[in-house]
């Protein structure tokens, strides 16, 4: 333990000084909070104090069919995220990282069992053709889920995810936003109780879905 | 040894090999590599997403202004801040610095794909800067939920 502290402080260190003494413009690139996270005991989850609320959305899923999370999703552990198709980096990483880690380390029923939901924060371009096409790509038990923006705004503030309407930038092309974090609710509470951020890898999930599904911490 | 006998060594040594990184290279130009490049497997062919890291070995700045694929339609650079993308026309590549494009930061967005690129085969692009010649990659696309940190 020892020796890796200083294994990892003399690199720091390393890294800082490069940077520094090569002119300071690329300090914001620098490399020192890619080997932070490694280095990091607590790993990517974080488990609330004050768990959350299941949000009370009632949506349309890709059937074109109306989807009441709370009444749908109650009494099977659920993992919930913000996003839309339109994003390239992100969202197809966060929902692929799951798709990947239950098909790894969950047992057929144990799959059957969990709900993955996928609420678009593009409602204008995720209608539910396209949303049920993009998430078939990924993994054809994911709930996708599309209706008034302000609904799933509201939804999304609920546990505590800021997510704004799409817009337009200044070449006239259409810019969304998608939530920063995947929120896990309990099989045994429905309350949400852990949350994922976007740095959590496939190998995350993989360790701790297992937990996860039976509602313990990660 | 004791913990600061240990960083006092790391310090030295890096410093000596920084100036003799900087050193006499003050005024010279752009000396730019690639490294690090891929693409995740894409969910479709609509869009994807790219990733690489250029080093500039040089004591002059540069500029990535540019970036184009056989492989598609459109690619644009874009940074993203709290869930945020946006669209930038030029990146800075600093002297002695790297322009890191890495999943959750920037990215490159691969527009209108030809096909849907699949794990193991590569993508072609070309890099254009403002001062030195254009660079070409070959992108190696990976699984979905590759990871460099991980490597898989």
């Amino acid at each position: 333990m020892r020796k890796k502290t200083f294994a990892a402080a003399a690199l720091l260190a390393a890294a800082t000084l490069t940077l520094s003494a090569c002119g300071g413009q690329e300090s914001d690139r620098s490399p020192v909070s890619s080997l932070s996270q490694e280095s990091g005991s607590s790993g990517p989850a974080t488990v609330l104090d004050q768990p959350w609320d299941k949000p009370g959305l009632v949506l349309t899923d890709t059937h074109g069919k109306k989807y009441d999370l709370r009444k749908e999703t109650q009494g099977h552990p659920t993992l919930l995220y913000f996003g839309y198709t339109h994003c390239p980096d992100i969202c197809p990483t966060t929902m692929s990282n799951i798709a990947v880690a239950a098909q790894k380390s969950l047992t057929p029923a144990q799959r059957d069992d969990l709900r993955v939901v996928f609420v678009t924060t593009d409602p204008g371009r995720d209608t539910p053709a396209a949303l049920g096409s993009w998430l078939k790509g990924i993994d054809p038990r994911f709930i996708g889920l599309t209706g008034d923006f302000k609904t799933v705004q509201a939804g999304a503030r609920s546990v505590g995810i800021t997510v704004e309407p799409t817009t337009k930038d200044k070449n006239g092309k259409l810019v969304s936003v998608h939530g920063t974090q995947v929120v896990v609710f309990s099989p045994k509470t429905n309350a949400g109780y852990v949350l994922y951020g976007e740095n959590a890898t496939v190998d995350d999930y993989i360790k701790d879905l297992p937990k996860l599904v039976k509602g313990a911490k990660p | 040894m004791s913990r600061p006998a240990v960083l006092a060594a790391a310090a030295a040594l890096t410093g000596a090999l920084a100036l003799t990184g900087c050193s006499g290279s003050g005024t010279s130009k752009a000396e730019l590599s690639v490294s690090g490049s891929y693409m995740p497997q894409p969910v479709s062919a609509d869009m994807a997403a790219g990733f690489l890291t250029i080093t500039n070995k040089g004591g002059t700045k540069d500029e990535l202004t540019s970036v184009s694929s056989d492989a598609a339609g459109q690619v644009t650079m874009h940074s993203t801040m709290g869930g945020e993308m946006r669209e930038h026309s030029s990146f800075a590549i600093p002297a002695h610095g790297r322009l890191v494009f890495r999943s959750g930061g920037n990215h490159l967005m691969f527009e209108q794909l030809r096909h849907r690129p699949r794990q193991g085969q590569t993508v072609e692009l070309k890099l254009t800067f403002a001062k030195s010649g254009p660079l070409t990659v070959e992108m190696p696309v990976k699984s979905a939920t590759y990871h460099p940190t991980t490597g898989h």
